[in-house]
């Protein structure tokens, strides 16, 4: 009785001293931006784009109708959102900002959830959405798999779902309505394209690959290899580690890739941060700019100014901006029109040539 | 009758040779790999990638290094790698004061989880693996809600003390062996080392022979806390950002491990510092030569397992005589 009483006192005690700390850390703190006067982390505009190229030829699509719903009004349903990572990278930051200002610009009640990274809440995330009234959802999924019951809940109501940027492993226009996201094979090509022309078609280059066992790893892997097996027999592929997407591993491995590989032509890095890190390294070096030629996948501020400073030959961009075309497909699908079961989106790309006039629509 | 010493032989053999290995089993593992680099890596013998392999090994040293003390007090720390994040975050959030001011703020962010670890271990009476494993997941939710993704860090003092030398030892490199050195020399010549190790053999032994085992648990876990800050500040430096959602993850078990390795018993009272040092080499060598060769990474993964294997087979040799 007594010891369970001092614990709790413990327990608030130390809540009580966590609160505080972290209120007394923010308090008073200054970073770098607030002493310069803050020069970048305002321009943050929501200026880009998702163009849409429906689904190359012969797109199946969906209509109300078929899916077994009834005609809705979007501007008065509520839409939920379903986001799966926590938005610490500026790929997630952008994409639930594009979904935000969208549905505010409609003038659309929008419900969202962040999953943190666990499958598990995620689910939980999209049936609380359902219970809390969502008539439409938009989710950007962690898994591909493991969709099941939710669909099933869904479809019981028949609540259209759209998936952003991940696909599900279910039956388009029965379980969900549309997927719309970025080709990852096709990224893959296009880096290859930009590292052939890069290194003029000759040489030896280096993979960072993503995390292990993720279909973003290897659909841009695949891509990529297969374009320089096809189109330049003189570039070959000599090293391929993971960088899991991190800035830090990025830059630890391509310390150990010069380090034996000294006359590395290209490195490939499958996102942006690997990629900075990648330039991290080649600065310790002491290498000079554009002496390694890189290529990266993503499109984020950090990497296209790595263009303008002559140490990123390319960057393939990875559009997350989906909120309009998001919103067009409900609001086509709702009204009864046809809608593509896969929309693929335009991604463009930064060169030397656009980098400059690019960096207001990086994310 | 005409061989006596023979049979004394045998058991002198099966007795030392474990003993043996755990204590300098770690130092021949480092040797062979050495020898194996030299001979199949190209490029390897420059100085270049002696630089790069001290520098990349540094945060994990000195994390090791404050693992080593909790576990010599037969505890664990699990809470370092958010500690790094805890560190890297305020860092980056008091920069605008200098690099000192925010050098300070990381510091003490470290020691005020170390004491929170301390006190639940000391007055509490919470064991280490759970307290500090409270603190690994308050610490990294702490880091993320102070700085909520990667801001990078531009202070030219920063910049100096993650890529420039000193007499041709990088800054990382450095302190790291300054550390190290520090901590040897408290855990074999001061009473405050005796006395952690006297706690790390029996704490009841110790409580009864009078010492002060609250304050030395705590000062352990504010020591680890402070090295786990300090690694933090030195992979910030390297990475030129704060990035508190990746920085220290896993990096717990890269620390016991080299605590392992290196030969000093999980169950307390003894601590090996030039183990730990050879432990963090081995696994940062044998990380590099599998990225060298190219080899999937899952390999490194398979690697490092068996190495501790072999090394808590040893140990466990050891305990059976």
């Amino acid at each position: 009785m007594k010891s369970s009483a001092v614990r709790r006192t413990t327990t608030r005690a130390v809540l009580a001293a966590a609160v505080a700390a972290a209120l007394a850390l923010t308090g008073c703190a200054r970073t770098e931006d607030d002493a310069a006067g803050d020069p970048s982390a305002s321009a943050s505009g929501d200026t880009g784009q998702v163009v849409a190229t429906p689904g190359a030829g012969s797109g199946e699509t969906c209509t109300v109708e078929r899916f077994g719903g009834t005609r809705t009004d979007l501007a008065t349903a509520t839409v939920g959102f379903s986001q799966s990572e926590k938005e610490a990278n500026p790929f997630r930051i952008a994409e639930t900002a594009s979904i935000r200002a969208e549905a505010r610009s409609r003038g659309v009640e929008l419900l969202t959830a962040n999953a943190q990274s666990q499958f598990s809440k995620q689910i939980s995330d999209v049936q609380d959405l359902i219970a809390k009234g969502a008539d439409l959802l938009v989710i950007a999924p962690l898994n591909s798999d493991g969709w099941g019951p939710v669909l099933r809940a869904a479809a019981a109501r028949k609540i259209p779902i759209v998936t952003v940027d991940r696909k599900i492993n279910a039956t388009p226009c029965e379980d969900y309505v549309s997927f719309i996201g970025s080709d990852f094979i096709e990224q893959g090509r296009r880096a290859a394209d930009r590292m052939i022309e890069a290194t003029g078609g000759k040489g030896e280059v280096a993979i960072l690959l993503g995390a292990a066992g993720n279909n973003v790893t290897t659909e841009r892997t695949k891509g990529f290899k297969d374009r320089i097996e096809a189109e330049a027999p003189g570039l070959r592929v000599v090293f391929e580690q993971t960088g899991e997407f991190v800035r830090e591993k990025g830059q630890q491995v391509t310390e150990q890739l010069i380090q034996s590989n000294p006359d590395i032509t290209g490195i490939y890095a499958e996102n942006d941060e690997m990629g900075l890190g990648a330039v991290n390294a080649l600065k310790g070096a002491g290498r000079k700019p554009g002496a390694v030629k890189i290529v990266t996948v993503d499109g984020t501020r950090n990497a296209v100014q790595g263009i303008v400073d002559g140490w990123i030959s390319g960057v393939i961009e990875s559009n997350p901006r989906f909120g309009p075309i998001a919103f067009d497909t409900l609001d086509a699908f709702t009204k009864g029109e046809e809608v593509a079961q896969d929309i693929v989106i335009q991604d463009s790309a930064y060169t030397d040539v656009n980098a400059k006039s690019g960096l207001g629509r990086a994310y | 009758m005409t061989e006596p010493a023979a049979p004394r032989r045998v058991p002198w053999d099966r007795a030392r040779t474990p003993a043996f290995l755990q204590g300098y089993g770690v130092y021949a593992g480092v040797a062979v790999l050495l020898l194996a680099n030299v001979l199949l890596t190209p490029h390897f013998l420059s100085a270049e990638n002696f630089r790069t392999q001290a520098v990349q090994v540094a945060p994990v040293l000195v994390v090791a290094l404050g693992m080593a003390l909790a576990i010599g007090a037969e505890g664990v720390d699990l809470s370092v790698g958010s500690v790094m994040a805890l560190s890297t975050s305020l860092l980056s959030l008091y920069l605008g004061y200098g690099p000192w001011i925010a050098l300070i703020a990381a510091v003490v962010g470290g020691a005020a989880v170390g004491l929170a670890n301390g006190s639940l271990i000391a007055f509490v009476g919470v064991q280490p693996i759970v307290a500090t494993l409270a603190l690994m997941v308050a610490g990294r939710g702490l880091a993320l809600v102070l700085l909520p993704q990667l801001r990078d860090v531009r202070d030219p003092g920063m910049a100096a003390l993650g890529s420039q030398d000193l007499l041709g030892v990088p800054h990382p490199v450095l302190i790291a062996a300054v550390l190290a050195l520090a901590v040897g020399f408290t855990v074999r010549r001061t009473t405050f080392g005796r006395q952690l190790l006297a706690i790390g053999d029996s704490r009841p032994a110790a409580r009864l022979a009078g010492l002060p085992v609250r304050r030395v648990l705590i000062v352990v876990y504010i020591c680890s806390g402070v090295l786990a800050a300090i690694a933090g500040v030195l992979a910030t430096a390297r990475l030129q950002a704060s990035d508190p959602t990746s920085l220290g993850t896993l990096m717990e078990l890269s620390a016991i491990t080299a605590v392992v390795v290196g030969g000093t018993p999980l169950s307390g009272g003894r601590i090996r510092i030039g183990g730990t040092v050879a432990g963090a080499v081995l696994i940062q060598l044998l990380t590099a030569t599998l990225i060298k060769h190219d080899l999937p990474p899952s390999w490194t993964q398979i690697a490092q397992a068996v190495v501790i294997v072999l090394a808590v087979h040893a140990a466990r040799e050891r305990g059976k005589r």
